[in-house]
C-alpha cells in the first residue's frame, strides 16, 4: 500500500466524522508520511508500520461520536451515537432496542395527543367565525356560541400547554439516551482496557 | 504482548516522553516504537484524544527541510495526570513482581 491508498482507505473510513475534524486527522498522517520520506523511507514501509487505516478510522469514529453526544444535545447525534452503540452489544440489541422503541412510540404518541388538541382549540374557533359564511359546510352541533368560545380557548390552552410539556419531556427524554450511550461507551472502552 | 494491554501502557509512554520535551508527531511515534512493537498509527488517535482532553497542546513550527511540523506540548494538567498515571503504573508493576515471586517460591 502506498500513500495514497493508505489515505484514501483511512478517509473512506471516517465517513461521518465531521469535515473540519477529519481534515485534521489526515493532516497528521500526510506529515507522518513526508517526514518518514524525509528520513529516507518508503511510502510502503511508512504504510505498513502504521498499521490498519480502517482499524484506526474506526477507533476515532468511537471518539467522535463519544465527544458528539457529550456536547450537543441535538438528537439526531443521540440516535446515532445510540446506534452505534447498539450495535456493539447483544444485550442491548435484544433488551434496549425494544424498551427504546416502545419509550419513542409512546412520545410520538403523545405529541400526536398534544398536536390535535391544539388544533382542535383551533378549529373550533374557526367553525364558529366560518358558520356564517359556509352553512352548508359547518354546523355547530345545535351547541351555543359563547359555550364554543370558551371551549375552544381552554382546549387551545390545553394544547399549547402539552406542547409546551411534550417539549420539555423529549429533551429530557434525549438527555437520558445521550447519558445512557455514554455509559455504554464507557463500559465498552473499560472492556476493550482489560481485554 | 497483548494489543489492548500495550494500548493502555502507551498512554503513559506518550506522557513520560513528552514530558522531557516538544516533539512533532514522526519523531514521537518513532521514539516510541523504537522501544515498543506496536501499529504506529494507534498513537496519533491517541495524541488526539489527550490534546482534546487537555492534556497537550499543538503548535506548529517551519522546519529545516521546508513544511511546518505540528509539534505537542504537555500542559500542567497533562504533567498530573503523568504523575498519576506512573504512581498507578508502579504500583501494578510492583504488585504483579510480588505476587510472581511469591508463586515461584512455593
Amino acid at each position: 500500500m502506498n500513500k495514497e491508498q493508505f489515505l484514501n482507505q483511512l478517509k473512506r473510513s471516517l465517513s461521518g466524522v465531521p469535515e473540519t475534524e477529519k481534515k485534521d486527522i489526515l493532516y497528521d498522517y500526510e506529515e507522518h508520511f513526508r517526514s518518514g520520506m524525509e528520513n529516507g523511507q518508503k511510502e510502503e514501509e511508512i504504510a505498513r508500520s502504521l498499521g490498519n487505516p480502517r482499524v484506526l478510522g474506526k477507533s476515532y469514529h468511537i471518539e467522535s461520536l463519544l465527544d458528539e453526544s457529550r456536547g450537543g444535545r441535538r438528537a439526531a447525534n443521540v440516535l446515532r451515537a445510540l446506534f452505534a452503540s447498539l450495535s456493539l452489544g447483544f444485550f442491548n440489541v435484544i433488551i434496549t432496542v425494544p424498551v427504546f422503541a416502545g419509550l419513542l412510540a409512546g412520545l410520538i404518541g403523545l405529541w400526536a395527543g398534544a398536536v390535535s388538541l391544539a388544533v382542535t382549540g383551533v378549529a373550533v374557533i374557526l367553525a364558529v367565525i366560518l358558520q356564517p359564511l359556509l352553512p352548508a359546510l359547518i354546523t355547530l352541533g345545535g351547541l351555543s356560541i359563547p359555550f364554543l368560545i370558551f371551549a375552544s380557548i381552554g382546549i387551545s390552552a390545553l394544547g399549547l400547554l402539552s406542547l409546551i410539556g411534550m417539549w420539555k419531556l423529549s429533551q429530557w427524554f434525549f438527555k437520558i439516551a445521550g447519558k445512557y450511550v455514554q455509559f455504554n461507551l464507557r463500559i465498552i472502552k473499560k472492556q476493550e482496557a482489560r481485554a | 504482548m497483548n494489543v489492548q494491554f500495550k494500548k493502555g501502557v502507551l498512554e503513559l509512554c506518550v506522557l513520560v516522553v513528552l514530558c522531557r520535551r516538544d516533539y512533532y508527531g514522526y519523531e514521537l511515534v518513532h521514539t516510541i516504537s523504537e522501544n515498543i512493537d506496536i501499529a504506529e498509527g494507534t498513537i496519533y488517535p491517541l495524541l488526539r484524544r489527550l490534546t482534546k482532553e487537555e492534556y497537550f497542546t499543538t503548535y506548529l513550527r517551519e522546519s529545516e527541510e521546508g513544511p511546518s511540523r505540528k509539534y505537542y506540548q504537555i500542559t500542567e494538567k497533562g504533567q498530573t495526570y503523568k504523575e498519576d498515571l506512573l504512581l498507578e503504573w508502579t504500583h501494578f508493576v510492583s504488585s504483579v513482581n510480588n505476587l510472581i515471586q511469591k508463586e515461584e517460591v512455593a
